[in-house]
């Protein structure tokens, strides 16, 4: 690595950023699928009985891969200050080229937002997804599954409208972000402006 | 073609459950092992290899201490009905243009949520996971024939035909509502009670799942309503402000 640049995700981060992005976007697509009956899709997955089985594993790598996201970026996550409130009141400055934002950490308080409801919601939707497929042997398990396909479809509406939002900062929006999911470093100039409490710490 | 209904008046039924086995006979399905419950009930649920049954229930009335109903119990072929809207896989459950609710097992991806959305609890599923329940002898009301239970019920307390004609007819003979004339869309499956539903062991008022409504009527569209609407949003906040570069600051 040379000098001026700081390595903001390891390599083992970036693979699971895009095992989680990749697995996201077939349950995502599969999901749509069986919300409004494409039958196009069978020329993707083959027909919906295999698009259920595809759905079903694809759940667990995404589960796993969200998990294991708790161990970098949620003890960053849940360390909210002041800073991130005047973050948020500022709009991120994305709302006007002369805003200037208190400096932040590794991740800012969008991000962090951004990974606390993907955590959430992400759990909401592996853990009734788990129950409709597996059918626990419950007293009331028709009610569970009831209660299961509501919460399942909340979080998926929450997670398909957030992703976008994710999508575009990280790449129109914020020229030189998506290179921390390709090669894992920025340069510290960059880095200074954008995470300036992270990057003084890390020198 | 117009809609066509079962009629069930349970005080004609002697309990002989001889639709139970002419059902079982034309769609070919095994007999289950049963044990003994303390009644002649048998056996005492619907099964994947039952898709009707004769339910025995016992119940005081005003002139005699014990009043025996035999109600006969099946898919109720409902018009709004909750196993269709909640399925996932097209073509599993549809609608026959006799107004039956079949389905098709290869297409069923044996998830089970049609059994929870169902305000009667008919759907099992076989070993395959597949669903498994009366269609209304689907195969043979295409062909003119009536279903295989009213064919054979030997009193009359199965009765098929026309769901109108079967509807003005009890009109007629004084029956002011069926159950299941309304209920639900109007019910494929109508009972001819005189008495409170709940005594015939049936729900007053059935109704689908209020979450598989509001799924149905909401969250399924703010998925793609949402998703387009937050594209659109970052696409115009593109166009509006433009990314940030390092440089401008400067
Ligand atoms: C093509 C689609 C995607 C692109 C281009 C993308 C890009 C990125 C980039 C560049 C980062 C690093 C940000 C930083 O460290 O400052 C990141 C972080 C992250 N990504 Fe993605 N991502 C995509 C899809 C997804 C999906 C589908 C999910 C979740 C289901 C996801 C979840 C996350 C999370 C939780 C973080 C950490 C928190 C954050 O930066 O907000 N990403 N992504
Ligand atoms: S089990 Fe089969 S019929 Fe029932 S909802 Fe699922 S796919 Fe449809
Ligand atoms: S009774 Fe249940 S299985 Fe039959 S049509 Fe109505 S909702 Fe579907």
């Amino acid at each position: 690595m040379s000098n001026n640049m700081i390595r903001k995700a390891s390599a083992f981060e970036i693979l699971n950023h895009w095992v989680l992005a990749l697995s996201f976007f077939v349950l995502m697509i599969s999901g749509f699928g069986f919300l409004f009956h494409l039958e196009g899709l069978n020329s993707v997955f083959g027909s919906f009985n295999q698009m259920k089985a595809v759905h079903n594993y694809i759940g667990i790598v995404f589960t796993v891969s969200l998990l294991l996201t708790v161990f970098y970026y949620l003890p960053v996550s849940l360390k909210f200050s002041g800073d991130d409130i005047t973050w948020f009141l500022k709009g991120g400055g994305y709302f006007s080229k002369k805003t200037e934002t208190p400096p932040q950490d590794k991740l800012n308080a969008g991000q962090k937002l951004y990974y606390i409801f993907i955590l959430i919601a992400g759990i909401a939707i592996a853990a009734t997804g788990f129950i409709m497929w597996l059918r626990p042997p419950l007293a009331d398990i028709r009610k569970w599954i009831l209660i299961s396909h509501f919460l399942h479809n909340i979080s998926f509406d929450f997670m398909v409208i957030a992703m976008p939002f994710h999508v575009y900062l990280a790449t129109l929006a914020n020229p030189g972000t998506l290179r921390i999911m390709v090669y894992g470093t920025v340069p510290i100039e960059w880095a200074k402006k954008r995470h300036g409490k992270w990057v003084k710490r890390a020198e | 073609m117009l809609r066509k209904a079962l009629l069930i008046s349970p005080e004609i039924c002697i309990g002989c459950r001889g639709c139970q086995i002419a059902c079982k006979e034309w769609n070919n399905l095994p007999a289950d092992e049963t044990k003994n419950e303390g009644t002649l009930e048998n056996p005492s649920d619907l099964t994947p290899n039952l898709y009707n049954k004769v339910r025995f229930i016992e119940v005081p009335s005003e002139t005699t201490p014990l009043r025996w109903l035999f109600v006969s119990q099946r898919c109720m072929h409902c018009d709004d009905a909750g196993c269709i809207t909640i399925c996932p896989a097209p073509g599993a459950l549809f609608k026959t243009k006799e107004g039956a609710v079949a389905y098709d097992k290869d297409k069923c991806i044996g998830c089970k949520l049609c059994a929870s959305a169902c305000p009667f609890n008919i759907p099992r599923f076989d070993k395959n996971d597949k669903i498994s329940k009366c269609h209304l002898c689907s195969d043979r009301i295409s062909e003119g024939l009536s279903p295989a239970c009213a064919k054979t019920c030997p009193t009359g307390a199965i009765r098929y035909g026309q769901r109108d004609e079967i509807i003005s007819n009890s009109q007629k003979e004084g029956y002011e509502k069926l159950y299941g004339q309304a209920d639900l869309g109007g019910l494929g499956v109508l009972y001819a009670f005189k008495d409170a539903p709940k005594i015939y062991g049936m729900d007053e008022q059935p109704a689908v799942p209020e979450t598989v409504l509001l799924w149905h009527n909401v969250l399924k569209p703010l998925s793609y309503l949402g998703l387009g609407g937050a594209v659109a949003a970052s696409l115009l906040h593109y166009i509006a402000f433009k990314p940030k570069k390092d440089e401008e600051d400067k």
